[in-house]
């Protein structure tokens, strides 16, 4: 720990200019390019859920490819899946919404809200909410929040190789300070930290987990509540990022498990420059 | 023997003295200023200092009431924000409260919504924020929040660490604080650990109902909040802020009134001798 950045740590600090030397890949997968990876880049015939605060149907940066909108209510002790209006209570599911989208045009978007007055976000709602998008056979599901409950860690590990087995993507926004949150410190999701560099195109592999990519999340220009924009920093906005390529990669792959999307956007990332 | 130490085995002298540490300790927590609050404010008025920024301000959740209530702030325009008390899911900090991921925005003035209800709150629209959740073991206990750097640069994920460390030493103070203050916790987790200390020997150990069963006991004045002498403590707690000759004046009342209980007393005593 006697780097410079020891001093803050952070799960994005392998991602920073003077850590990115760390981040050359011993195995080169040097074949495989992103024109072969993303295909027509449109994303289409591919699902992608977002696990979050809601997504607003209306906003003009999701334009019209929200399919659908459900919610998690938690009465007494279970939690169940309902129909919702497509809302958003904060800003931040349509922000995530937006990102995909932007990277995934002809992709389909599902909401499922697990934040809200109706169940506080707690990691009961959470959990049901990720089951359910990974029993509808969701292909990516975007996960910019995450659980620091200890009590939760079996289900989340339960639910995440569930996923992984079924095919279901899950890419996760690391919390951005280092400490423990499910399911984004697991092998089988995609984790994602913010890096330093602002360009959308730009992601790097890091071959030294937990924290495996790192992706556009510095002053990123999104959709917020009421049909607004806002410039936004923060791992949860990196997560959407790649988000939207592995639906570019799922588009032009059908028949991609999330360990070979997850391979084919490692051999594509950014090789940091010498 | 360990296991004499069990507190299932404990003496009455042991009971008694425990009955007098729980009684100082009362008196001391109730003339104690609430919850470290000279320390959080010297926490937020550190991060104003080391941002250069506008305001500070730390948020923290009040369980009885389930808001988010902002208790400290620092800074030119901070000061209207204290009081302010928000739903735990409500905006910028009910987000980051509920998910435990720190955000940052900038442009927040180009949401027009956004800005007339922070100004409608707190007299200030600010152009940038940066959110980040106090995350203690068990989970997110607030928020603390910097708003505007005067430089006018926004904030980059440096800060988002950066933010976060300060709000890692606002949990430890507010950690510590509340268990200084609640003495039946701390009596309650001072003899779980003995107890646990003597079951890890292979010494017979104390269950959770007899541990409560002590507690409950030793702690029995604590419920008397009708005790004159609790209510006079409330009171000498109020003097806090009392300047030098006001505190005079009240310790000159306060040692006539003491001089006449104990003259009666004794009048009382020798009419009894008689």
């Amino acid at each position: 720990m006697s780097s410079p950045d020891a001093a803050l740590p952070a799960w994005g600090a392998p991602f920073g200019e003077s850590r990115r030397d760390d981040l050359r890949r011993s195995a080169p997968l040097g074949r495989l390019d992103r024109d072969w990876a993303f295909g027509d880049a449109s994303g289409r015939g591919v699902t992608v859920a977002i696990v979050d605060s809601g997504v607003e149907g209306e906003h003009p940066a999701v334009a019209g490819s929200l399919r659908r909108s459900v919610r998690v209510e938690l009465s007494g002790g279970d939690a169940i899946v309902v129909a919702d209006e497509a809302v958003d209570v904060v800003g931040h599911g349509t922000a995530c919404a937006s990102i995909v989208h932007n990277l995934a045009p002809a992709a389909e978007l599902i909401s499922v809200r697990v934040l809200g007055p109706d169940n506080r976000g707690k990691g009961a709602a959470f959990a049901a909410g990720l089951e359910w998008a990974i029993d509808e056979g969701v292909d990516v599901i975007n996960l910019s929040l995450s659980s620091r409950s200890e009590a939760m860690f079996a289900v989340f590990h339960d639910l995440a190789d569930r996923a992984y087995f079924g095919g279901s993507l899950l890419v996760c926004a690391a919390n951005n300070v280092p400490v423990a949150s499910y399911p984004s410190l697991f092998s089988a999701v995609v984790s994602v930290a913010a890096h330093d560099v602002r360009d959308p195109a730009t992601w790097f592999y890091n071959p030294n987990p937990p924290v495996e990519f790192g992706a556009f999340g510095l002053d990123v220009d999104v959709a917020w509540k009421d049909g607004g924009r806002i410039v936004a920093t923060g791992n949860s906005f990196a997560a959407p990022h790649i988000a939207g390529y592995a639906a570019r990669i799922r588009a032009a792959h059908p028949a991609a498990t999330p360990f070979e999307i997850k391979t084919i956007l490692a051999a594509t990332a950014n090789v940091p420059q010498a | 023997m360990t296991g004499e130490r069990s507190p299932e085995r404990l003496p009455e002298q042991a009971r008694e003295a425990l009955r007098q540490i729980v009684a100082r300790a009362s008196v001391a927590a109730r003339l104690a200023p609430p919850a470290g609050e000279a320390v959080l404010r010297s926490i937020v008025e550190a991060t104003v200092a080391l941002f250069g920024a506008e305001a500070a301000s730390l948020a923290l959740h009040d369980p009885a009431s389930d808001r988010l209530v902002f208790r400290v702030a620092a800074g030119s325009q901070g000061e209207g924000v204290v009081g302010l008390a928000i739903g735990p899911d409500q905006g910028v900090a009910g987000y980051v409260f509920t998910t435990g991921q720190p955000l940052a925005l900038s442009d927040v003035e180009r949401d027009a919504r956004f800005g007339r209800t922070a100004a409608e709150q707190t007299g200030f629209v600010p152009r940038s924020l940066v959110a980040v959740p106090l995350l203690d073991d068990e989970g997110t206990i607030g928020v603390l929040e910097v708003l505007d750097k005067r430089d006018g640069a926004g904030f980059d994920l440096r800060d988002v660490e950066l933010a976060s460390v300060f709000a890692r030493q606002a949990t430890v103070a507010i950690r510590a604080s509340r268990l200084e203050r609640d003495v039946r916790t701390l009596v309650h987790d001072t003899l779980s650990r003995l107890a646990a200390g003597d079951a890890s020997d292979g010494a017979g150990s104390a269950d959770s109902a007899t541990i409560a069963a002590i507690v409950a006991d030793v702690t029995r004045e604590l419920d008397s909040d009708d005790d004159p002498l609790w209510r006079l403590a409330d009171e000498i707690a109020r003097l806090r802020t009392a300047d030098p000759d006001e505190l005079d004046l009240v310790r000159e009342l306060l040692a006539v009134l003491a001089g006449r209980a104990e003259r009666t007393a004794s009048a009382r005593s020798r009419r009894r001798g008689r």
